[in-house]
């Protein structure tokens, strides 16, 4: 009866959270230390997550890429499904040597791949992993989420910069130009869901969705609209122009090697884990589901919308630069302006209903 | 347009994932020759081999040397049926020129070895030898009684004759 409650009423993690707090208050009898504590927990937690979502889809998305080209992807390295994969990958990665480019800017160069975590890992601190299980649920979520994530783009440009190779230089300013496009029509395609939730707090958005529909069936537009600019921003085909192998080797991480180049494999894996969470937050109706616990909703729908973002990838061939931002201004910039404007009208006209 | 190809490529993507691969793990599942693969190793079913060194003479590069032993009754039978693989050409004549079907290959392609000496491949094996050892006795054993009826016989004869 305890579980059921636990698992019905307040969720496993928040009780979880509330048992770890009555024990560092006993510990400590001081309410800032137990806060304080309490925040490094959620911070290692997120970090974790992180680390162990990373580790998963790189599997992940080698099982899959191999499935959709009629492979059977890793089957040696830990048993017949290769299950110690990934594990090989990075220790391959950490022994390789470091190699510095001669004539590069050294400081901005090794600064770039730590930069770029930093914004992918810091947007995590807004993301309602269950009821009431978020870092920081300030009512300015998706505003400072898309300030912080827009970040994003100036670690590209200085390693793209300061690598002192063309082929990087070219890798950083794409990238600008399609991080850049890409930012408007999501803001756009986030208004109309804004405008029905009436909040910019994303545990009110997740919360709007269980009293309403889910804001796939009400916005679908701006669902489209947002999944095709997720997958501009972080990168991944059919819009990787900015690591476009054929054309520019790797773009701005051409000159890294070893454990430098890892960090922005673990940024874009990071930046796939996040943008699939924006998705189910502002779309797939976040926790809310029968019968399991909104944790286990959650990363459901977390994990389908990765598959989702992996299908795209190992389907589409990559766009050119030109058709990619004539796709973003001509096509999804009007959109999901349109999709505001006929949320704003369906609204009014619900007032007179 | 609208996306309609992409919808297309999507649901292509989504058969394949599904459906059935086309990799082998090579070690462990290995594919099935066909029926007229030449390759590897030749078997002999010793049951079936009456020693008429048919296969031997066929050879177009002497790749069969045989040890054909008579038993007690005058019927040959093999002791040592030496298959040298280096000099063999894989032309399939000793297969096609054994009349009792007693010769076939064995499919298995993976036949590489480090020492030439490994290329000699004997295909009596222990069954097989332990089949010869078993013959040769039987038929020794059969001789020595006919031999044993027949000097009976001329004995009987014998007495007959001078009484």
């Amino acid at each position: 009866m305890d579980i059921l409650n636990m698992m019905m009423g307040q969720g496993v993690v928040s009780t979880l959270a509330d048992q770890l707090h009555n024990l560092f208050m006993l510990l400590f009898d001081n309410a800032v230390v137990a806060g304080f504590l309490m925040k490094c927990v959620g911070i290692g937690a997120i970090l974790g997550i992180i680390s162990v979502a990373a580790i998963v889809f790189t599997y992940g998305e080698r099982k899959v890429c191999a499935f959709m080209q009629v492979r059977i992807g890793p089957n040696r390295v830990g048993g017949r499904f290769g299950l110690l994969q990934p594990i090989a990958d990075m220790l391959k990665l950490m022994s390789k040597e470091d190699i510095i480019p001669q004539g590069c800017d050294r400081v901005v160069w090794a600064l770039g791949p730590m930069l770029l975590f930093v914004p992918t890992a810091l947007i995590y601190a807004f993301f309602p992993f269950d009821n009431g299980v978020a870092l920081a649920d300030v009512n300015v979520g998706i505003f400072l989420m898309l300030a912080i994530s827009s970040q994003a783009v100036l670690p590209f440009l200085i390693s793209g910069y300061a690598s002192n190779s063309k082929y990087a230089f070219i890798g950083g300013m794409r990238t600008v130009a399609q991080m850049l496009s890409y930012e408007a029509p999501m803001v756009f395609s986030l208004l109309g869901v804004v405008m029905l939730s009436g909040s910019m707090r994303m545990s009110d958005i997740v919360n709007a969705q269980s009293e309403q529909l889910w804001f796939i069936l009400m916005q679908p537009i701006a669902f489209v609209v947002f999944v095709i600019s997720a997958t501009a921003e972080t990168n991944r085909v059919p819009f990787d122009l900015v690591e476009g192998e054929a054309e520019i080797v790797a773009g701005p991480f051409a000159e890294y090697s070893g454990m430098r180049w890892a960090l922005f494999f673990l940024a874009e894996y990071a930046n796939l884990l996040s943008v699939s969470i924006l998705t189910t937050v502002f779309f797939l109706g976040g926790w809310n589901g029968p019968f399991l616990p909104g944790v286990v909703w959650f990363g459901l729908k977390v994990l389908a919308m990765v598959f989702v973002f992996m299908w795209f990838r190992w389907t589409f061939p990559r766009t050119r630069i030109d058709q990619m931002l004539a796709f973003s201004w001509k096509i999804l910039l009007p959109l999901a302006l349109v999709n505001v404007l006929f949320t704003g009208v369906g609204i009014y006209a619900r007032q007179w209903m | 347009m609208f996306g309609e190809g992409l919808l297309t490529g999507m649901g292509v993507t989504w058969k394949h994932f599904w459906g059935k691969k086309e990799t082998f793990c090579y070690p462990e599942e290995k594919l099935p020759m066909t029926e007229r693969f030449r390759g590897g190793h030749l078997v002999l079913d010793h049951k079936k081999c009456i020693a008429c060194s048919l296969c031997s003479l066929a050879c177009p590069n002497q790749a069969i040397k045989l040890k054909i032993v008579p038993d007690a009754k005058k019927k040959r039978h093999m002791q040592s049926y030496v298959h040298l693989v280096g000099r063999c050409l894989y032309c399939n004549l000793c297969v096609e020129a054994c009349n009792m079907h007693a010769l076939s290959w064995d499919k298995n392609y993976a036949i590489s070895s480090w020492h030439k000496e490994e290329m000699e491949d004997e295909l009596v094996t222990a069954e097989g030898l332990a089949y010869f050892h078993e013959v040769m006795e039987k038929a020794k054993a059969e001789a020595e009684a006919e031999a044993k009826v027949a000097a009976e016989k001329a004995e009987a004869e014998k007495t007959g004759g001078d009484a």
